[in-house]
């Protein structure tokens, strides 16, 4: 230890910030990997318990359904007939993209089966109905 | 030359590049990223529509099916049966024939609540086949 302190090299700088700055590269390479641009709804709803829900890492385009009905996808509030407009603007865009439907405890079946068709006429056929696993399920 | 020569001089003095710029602007980027990462973790469970020409024949003898009526009742078989009793029936078809898969009917005004929950008891009772249908 005393011998390396005294050498020239160190003793011109300070720090030696290689090793700092690797770790902060692999820190960034990290996040710009794991950053996943997903689209959330912009609303909260309740979700239906499910004990068998999996998980769905891949589901990056949310599309809410309240109670009321009412439909809202990237922070905007849809109306079905655009939906199947915008699913395949975002399909052209990003072709892996997989849906996932936040349907409200209450809404209707209807509903939720007439968004589930737009999306796959809007050509993402990855559609899952999201469910909350966490509490509740088991009837 | 004398200034070049200082410079050489006193690059040949440092370690080389100077990392401290750099380092600011990676530091810098990883902010960027930290703030803007969105962890949103879904849970979700997979449904099969019909295209429209299954849609017309409902009656498929080889799946079982199970109505979801406007006020949430839940019917296999012509009967009503409880949500926690869905599990123990589809269990039974599925004993007898283990390929069948299901055909949720569910009434357009049902609630979405009670549909996955017959959704999450029919993937318990070992069916992942489902096929999601509406009626009017």
């Amino acid at each position: 230890m005393q011998a390396t302190r005294h050498t020239p090299d160190s003793e011109d700088h300070g720090i030696d910030l290689a090793p700092m700055l690797d770790f902060t590269i692999n820190l960034l390479i990290f996040f710009i990997i794991t950053t996943s641009f997903i689209k959330e709804a912009g609303i909260t709803v309740f979700k239906p318990f499910a004990v068998t829900a999996e998980n769905r890492d891949s589901g990056n385009l949310l599309i809410a359904i309240r109670e009321n009905g009412e439909i809202w996808m990237d922070r905007n509030s849809v109306e079905i007939r655009e939906l199947r407009g915008l699913i395949e603007r975002l399909h052209i865009e990003r072709p892996d993209d997989s849906v996932v439907i936040i349907a409200d405890k209450s809404s209707r079946a209807g509903i939720v089966a007439k968004v589930m068709d737009e999306v796959r006429a809007g050509g993402i056929k990855d559609v899952a109905l999201a469910a909350d696993p966490s509490a509740g399920g088991g009837g | 030359m004398g200034i070049r020569r200082r410079a050489e001089a006193s690059h040949e003095s440092s370690h080389g590049i100077d990392l401290a710029p750099m380092l600011d602007f990676v530091i810098n980027l990883l902010i960027f990223f930290i703030i803007t990462a969105v962890f949103v973790k879904e849970f979700g469970l997979n449904v099969n529509r019909p295209t429209s020409f299954e849609q017309q024949n409902p009656e498929d003898s080889e799946s079982i099916q199970i109505q979801v009526l406007n006020n949430g009742e839940i019917w296999i078989d012509g009967r009503e049966v409880d949500v926690r009793a869905v599990r123990a029936n589809v269990e039974r078809m599925s004993a007898i024939n283990p390929d069948t898969g299901v055909l949720l009917l569910a009434n357009e005004q049902a609630p979405t609540g009670t549909v996955v929950e017959v959704v999450d008891q029919v993937h318990l009772g070992g069916i992942y086949n489902i096929t999601f249908s509406t009626s009017n």
